[in-house]
């Protein structure tokens, strides 16, 4: 278990967080390289008994994925445990979940053909990864981008219709709090967190005139954390209060 | 009258035997008076109104057949597999150790990471488990990515191609023989068994040889010719992973019968269940009846 107190490399203005507790602005850390976010790296932290790793590839039959199962026919108490990880990055299963969890989820269609467009759509297979979506826009891209997403027409895919006045907002979630300003994706990132209990995970959502709704959740790289994010997995990482 | 949803994808229907096994579950559940509905994958939203779902498609959880799994479980419908049973029989790494936590006889395994893989590890599995000895890619289904191999040097090749796939792999001690038999178990009982009579030109029950595709034959049994070892045996694996379906697969080695594999979604189309024609009745009766 990582130990020791970071110094954040930017300290990030206190407006810049939403959620995250007052006592993690206002800490001076310094360096350990245990929380070294290196590509790959695997990070834990324990609280209450529950042991919750931090990783950049929660994939179905990584390193990861196996840490976690190996904790939990131990019978230890892990977050994520591996349903949740299979839960969150299969599209439609992840919008189910968050639905029942009470998340505004995109309405979303599972389709082997032609969709209305504009729409997000999400490969529902073996190779697909969230974090690799495709936004249609107009029907002469529809054809080549779904023979893309499913392998030639070999897979179904998951649909979600981009109404008018409607963006995409991705924001990456640490311990359930962004290091952003914006009530709305605070309130989304808690709600997730409560929900599927992964550490570090990005929240894919359909912004529009009815506020935010769920459209997946993806893998995050560390290389693609900022300076202030990478600061939060630190905070966490390094032994002070998170939950 | 209660509906049962037979959820299948294109790649069930493009078989014959598949067909023909649908057809049979089909009658069976409207012979017990039942309707049925086949459920496809862009058809996902209808499993609610189902009251239960009996999965005939190639099952992962990367796959939509997890999805279907999963809704099914969501609005508490009764499922065949249910989705902890597809997580774990789809994931040798994840069915063996449930297998040694029970305490049921396997092969001498061993878990292998990317990271901890290297010539001298290589020797040391050697050395544990004896040569020739079976490299497993984790998801594999009808014998693909399983290889044996006869020394370090071909371990470290096919851990390679596999590592693609999955950042652990298997390796196990080999086991010949000339058939494997598979007991069917359903709610922790069994339901039928039948040997799988391997091709002589491979170790496996399915197997490409010089460019051709050779099967195992498939011999139903009934209850009284199969050995009460290895019945026992059956159940006990299916009962460690859970209430679900199962098609355990068992050797008999040297030092008496042990698993080799567990599967969900077990096919029946086959001639597994010749000598049992009560089968589908039992499925149906589990999915909609209790």
């Amino acid at each position: 278990m990582p130990q020791g107190i970071l110094i954040p490399e930017a300290q990030p203005s206190p407006d810049l967080f939403t959620g995250v507790p007052s006592q993690w602005r206002a800490s001076r850390e310094k360096g350990d390289p245990s929380t070294a976010l290196s590509k790959d790296s695997i990070h834990m932290a324990e609280r209450d008994g529950t042991i919750y790793l931090v990783s950049e590839n929660y994939s179905y039959k990584s390193e990861a994925y196996y840490s976690i199962l190996e904790r939990e026919i131990r019978g230890q108490r892990v977050a994520p445990d591996s349903s949740s990880i299979l839960d969150a990055f299969v599209v439609p299963i992840c919008l189910e979940r968050a639905h029942s969890c009470g998340i505004p989820v995109a309405d979303y269609a599972i389709s082997q053909s032609c969709i209305p467009v504009p729409a997000v759509i999400y490969g529902l297979n073996y190779f697909a990864c969230t974090s690799h979506f495709e936004v249609l826009q107009e029907n002469a891209q529809e054809r080549e981008m779904i023979r893309h997403v499913t392998n030639n027409g070999k897979y179904p895919f998951c649909s979600q219709r981009l109404d008018v006045g409607v963006r995409i907002e991705r924001k990456t979630s640490i311990f359930g709090m962004v290091a952003s300003p914006g009530k709305g994706m605070a309130d989304m990132a808690g709600r997730i967190w409560e929900c599927f209990r992964i550490p570090l995970v990005e929240i894919v959502c359909l912004s529009g005139p009815d506020g935010l709704r769920l459209s997946s959740l993806c893998p995050v790289r560390y290389s693609h954390l900022s300076k202030v994010e990478k600061s939060i997995v630190r905070a966490c990482l390094s032994g002070q209060e998170f939950l | 009258m209660s509906r049962l949803g037979v959820f299948v994808d294109r790649k069930t229907l493009s078989s014959a035997e598949q067909l023909n096994a649908l057809i049979r579950c089909r009658d069976t559940a409207e012979e017990m008076g039942h309707g049925v509905e086949f459920i496809f994958p862009v058809d996902i939203r209808k499993i609610p109104q189902m009251d239960g779902l009996f999965i005939r498609a190639r099952t992962d959880p990367m796959n939509v057949t997890y999805v279907a799994s999963r809704m099914a479980s969501f609005a508490q419908i009764p499922v065949i597999d249910d989705p902890m049973s597809i997580q774990i029989c789809s994931d040798k790494v994840n069915m063996y150790s449930r297998l040694m936590q029970h305490g049921v006889m396997i092969p001498r395994t061993l878990f292998v990471s990317q990271r901890d893989l290297c010539p001298a590890r290589a020797r040391e599995i050697f050395d544990d488990l004896g040569s020739p000895l079976i490299v497993k890619e984790p998801s594999t289904s009808f014998s693909l990515r399983v290889e044996k191999v006869t020394d370090p040097a071909g371990l470290l090749q096919v851990a390679r191609r596999y590592f693609k796939m999955s950042d652990w792999i298997v390796a196990q001690e080999f086991v010949e023989s000339t058939y494997d038999w598979r007991v069917g178990v359903l709610g922790g009982e069994f339901l039928y068994a039948c040997k799988y009579i391997i091709p002589s030109q491979t170790f496996k029950i399915q197997d490409s040889v010089n460019g051709h595709v050779v099967y195992c034959g498939v011999q139903s049994v009934p209850p009284d010719m199969v050995p009460a070892a290895v019945r026992e045996l059956g159940v006990r694996a299916g009962r460690a992973i859970g209430n679900g379906l199962y098609g355990v697969d068992i050797k008999e080695g040297p030092s008496g019968p042990c698993v080799i594999e567990v599967n969900d979604n077990p096919s029946l189309e086959g001639g597994e269940d010749t000598a049992y024609p009560d089968v589908y009745r039992e499925i149906v009766h589990t999915l909609l009846e209790t």
